[in-house]
């Protein structure tokens, strides 16, 4: 018998990458088939397969009659548009002024950088804290003046922007982080040229650093908002999801009908609702991209 | 070249099958075994037979009375060759799913303890529960007869019993007897909301972080005290439903009674924690009652808590009072009812060794977890070693009289609950709209209208 030169390389190459390819099978590839397979089911997962019936599109049409899907999907936009745009933001001009006017830039950055790295159950409850009535904001805000401060935390109208304001604390130092990496490969000839024509700090950042920076923040749009969807941690340890429905957001809710209402189907059906919004929102990013991020 | 491709080959596969093989290795040692045991098959019988090893699991920590109840049977069955082990899981969403899990995957279990009827009916149904009827039959137990009553037999599922409730559980007030004997009040026997209230209030003092409050209600934990331990004495185990779990009740009088009750207590009286302090500061009864900042708390549960002088200092006695009622009626039911509900695997390989195990433990081995502060449900435990272990070590700081009073002494005419439908979805809407009550932003009628109205929804 004889095998070809070609069929042998292959299957070298095709071994060596067996391992990881099998674990992606099994781990990633397959559930996700499956998840497409019971979101159109009733499910109760601890009744065993016998218990699955097909209920076909029911899951996805039901849903938009559920309040609590509805007022989790809401949230879950509230927070990501609040997040991402005030991160970025806020990142940028932190990495600009920390690259400019900081003495000492490393333990500053450092700094900046220790929330990204520390575990968010961590974070989260030392900010239960802070927003506590006898907790330090809840101090500074009576100290200026302020007769009944928000409840933060036990408020229906204050518990988001507490948890948001959490997140942008949290996210930031890593935006920090790549923007100094861009910031520091910027070419100095734009600038120089500037200084020439005599323009001002302000106007160098706004006409040149950030249209420079732009692919940096294309790429960190992009991920902040795959990652502010998927907000879980903070909202499981600081309010879960409450009070009332004020802070639900979508990858809580999927937790809670799975493992709480032991509605498996209809827990996949919302995941891949959250996909699908997820990917048209990239999609429009992508298309977006072309009007204001130059790869020069 | 060829040869040293093909030895490439080779040891790459060899590297793939030795990865997998690794994986596969820990994970059946059934594999290996036969070939083992077939070399000496009568010294493996004849071993097995000596040494049968079970494991239990349940939620309550081995230091507060289980690992003693397995010392117990490990010595008392050394003969017949049963040991047992325990280990703990975590009685949340979390470590129920663990068991379950588990319980699905395979035979590691054999006798594992559900905390809750919901649970164990899911249990039941889901096959990973033995029927012991056939076993209880066998052995002439009559649940009804020997454990608590008529409400034994409603943790039955379909007619059969699937696990024995073995933890009878009463509650009540908690008090700081102290504050009471202070402020000149008799602990009470039996009391009104209104009288709650009252008392409530005359036990409040001090301002900011000094005050002391007259109650603390656990609201951050449990939501729900108003329905499960007030008005469940007037309306019975189902207090949710009405029309048998077509409807739900919230609109019932006892109910808005006891939740407006709690709702001014926590807002117009100040008496008690606000549910936002509850919330924003995740105030626990342990940190409000044992450390003295408030003279009432909603339940006992935390009695391995009292008992602990050394987590939680304190020297004040602890006394029980019943719940208050939100009104009176002359066939009142008790709150309390069963629980520790202990199954068998049906997938274990010794189930005749887990029941023996499971007979002595209900029966005679748990009196050790007394002493944690679970009273057995088994009527032939002499109630008097009950208090002793109940209250052992703790004698200077709990109070005897009422403890067994409240705690120990069984009751008439408990509240059973038999319906569960939509429970999980029903306790969220209901959660959210007490939430708005005692946030104000609602009225207590409006809130509970609304959560009627929302709940009823879900159960068309």
């Amino acid at each position: 018998m004889k095998i070809s030169r070609q069929l042998k390389t292959d299957i070298v190459g095709y071994t060596f990458i067996a391992p990881n390819l099998i674990g992606f099978l099994i781990f990633t590839l397959f559930p996700v088939a499956f998840s497409v397979v019971i979101s159109f089911t009733d499910w109760d997962y601890t009744q065993g397969f016998n218990s699955m019936t097909f209920n076909w599109g029911n899951n996805f049409v039901e849903m938009w009659k559920d309040e609590w899907f509805v007022a989790s999907l809401i949230n879950t936009f509230y927070f990501s548009f609040a997040v991402v745009p005030a991160t970025v933001f806020i990142a940028l001009v932190l990495a600009v002024v920390i690259d400019k006017y900081v003495i000492g830039k490393t333990p500053v950055r450092l700094a900046m950088f220790m929330p990204y790295i520390s575990n968010i159950v961590a974070l989260s409850i030392v900010w239960v804290m802070m927003y506590s009535p006898y907790g330090p904001i809840t101090q500074l805000v009576q100290s200026l003046g302020v007769e009944n401060p928000p409840k933060w935390l036990g408020d229906f109208n204050w518990a988001m922007p507490a948890i948001i304001v959490m997140s942008i604390w949290a996210g930031v130092g890593y935006c920090i982080m790549i923007y100094t990496s861009a910031i520091q490969s910027l070419p100095t000839e734009q600038y120089e040229a500037a200084e020439i024509d005599g323009a001002s700090e302000v106007q160098k950042f706004f006409k040149i650093t950030i249209p420079m920076l732009s692919p940096t923040t294309f790429f960190l749009v992009i991920t902040t908002f795959i990652a502010s969807f998927q907000v879980f941690g903070q909202i499981m340890i600081m309010t879960r999801g409450g009070p009332g429905t004020s802070t639900s957001v979508l990858v809580h809710y999927v937790y809670t009908t799975a493992f709480s209402f032991y509605r498996m189907g209809y827990a996949a059906a919302i995941s891949w609702i959250l996909f699908i919004v997820l990917f048209i929102i990239t999609i429009i990013q992508w298309q977006g991209q072309k009007k204001w991020v130059s790869y020069t | 070249m060829k040869a040293k491709r093909l030895g490439l080959l080779v040891l790459s596969a060899l590297l793939t099958v030795m990865v997998f093989a690794g994986c596969s290795k820990n994970n059946s040692p059934g594999i290996t075994a036969p070939s083992e045991a077939s070399q000496d098959t009568d010294t493996e019988k004849s071993e097995s037979k000596q040494s049968i090893k079970l494991k239990m699991w349940g939620a309550v920590p081995p230091e507060a009375g289980p690992q003693a109840v397995m010392d117990n049977f490990n010595k008392a069955f050394a003969d017949q060759g049963i040991s047992i082990e325990y280990e703990r899981y975590v009685n949340d969403d979390q470590g129920n799913m663990k068991l379950e899990t588990n319980l699905l995957a395979g035979n590691d279990i054999d006798i594992y303890v559900s905390y809750t009827l919901d649970g164990l009916k899911k249990r039941a149904s889901g096959k990973m529960a033995l029927d012991l009827t056939p076993y209880l039959e066998q052995d002439k137990i009559d649940l009804a007869d020997s454990f608590g009553g008529a409400m034994a037999t409603s943790y039955n599922v379909d007619g059969k019993s699937y696990a024995i409730p073995t933890k009878f559980d009463q509650f009540g007030i908690v008090l700081n007897k102290d504050m009471f004997d202070a402020a000149g009040i008799p602990i009470p026997t039996e009391w009104t909301m209104d009288e709650f209230r009252e008392i409530a209030k005359k036990l409040t003092h001090g301002e900011g972080q000094e005050k002391v409050y007259g109650m603390f209600f656990n609201t951050q934990q449990d939501i729900f005290c108003s329905l499960n331990y007030f008005s469940v004495q007037v309306l019975g185990g189902d207090v949710f439903y009405k029309q048998g779990g077509k409807e739900t009740n919230f609109t019932d009088p006892a109910i808005v009674k006891s939740t407006r009750t709690v709702a001014d207590m926590m807002n117009v009286d100040k008496s008690a924690p606000t549910h936002v302090d509850s919330v924003t500061q995740k105030l626990t009864q342990e940190g409000m009652f044992l450390s003295g900042k408030s003279a009432m708390t909603i339940g006992p549960w935390m009695i391995r808590s009292i008992k602990d002088k050394v987590n939680y200092p304190h020297s004040f006695v602890t006394a029980f009072a019943p719940y208050p009622t939100p009104e009176k009626k002359s066939d009142m039911f008790t709150q309390g009812g069963l629980g520790d509900l202990v199954s068998i695997n049906p997938k274990s390989k010794n189930i005749d060794a887990a029941w023996t195990f499971l007979k002595w433990y209900a029966t005679e081995g748990m009196l050790p977890l007394s002493q944690g502060g679970r009273v057995p449900a088994y009527k032939q435990f002499d109630k008097d070693s009950i208090l002793q272990a109940f209250i052992s070590g703790a004698e200077d700081i709990l109070d005897a009289q009422t403890t067994k009073a409240v705690l120990i002494d069984p009751k008439t005419n408990y509240a059973v609950p038999s319906i569960s439908n939509k429970l999980p979805e029903i306790r969220k809407v209901l959660g959210e709209e007490l939430e708005k009550i005692y946030l104000e932003n609602k009225t207590t009628e409006n809130g509970l209208a609304d959560a009627k109205k929302r709940a009823d929804e879900l159960l068309k």
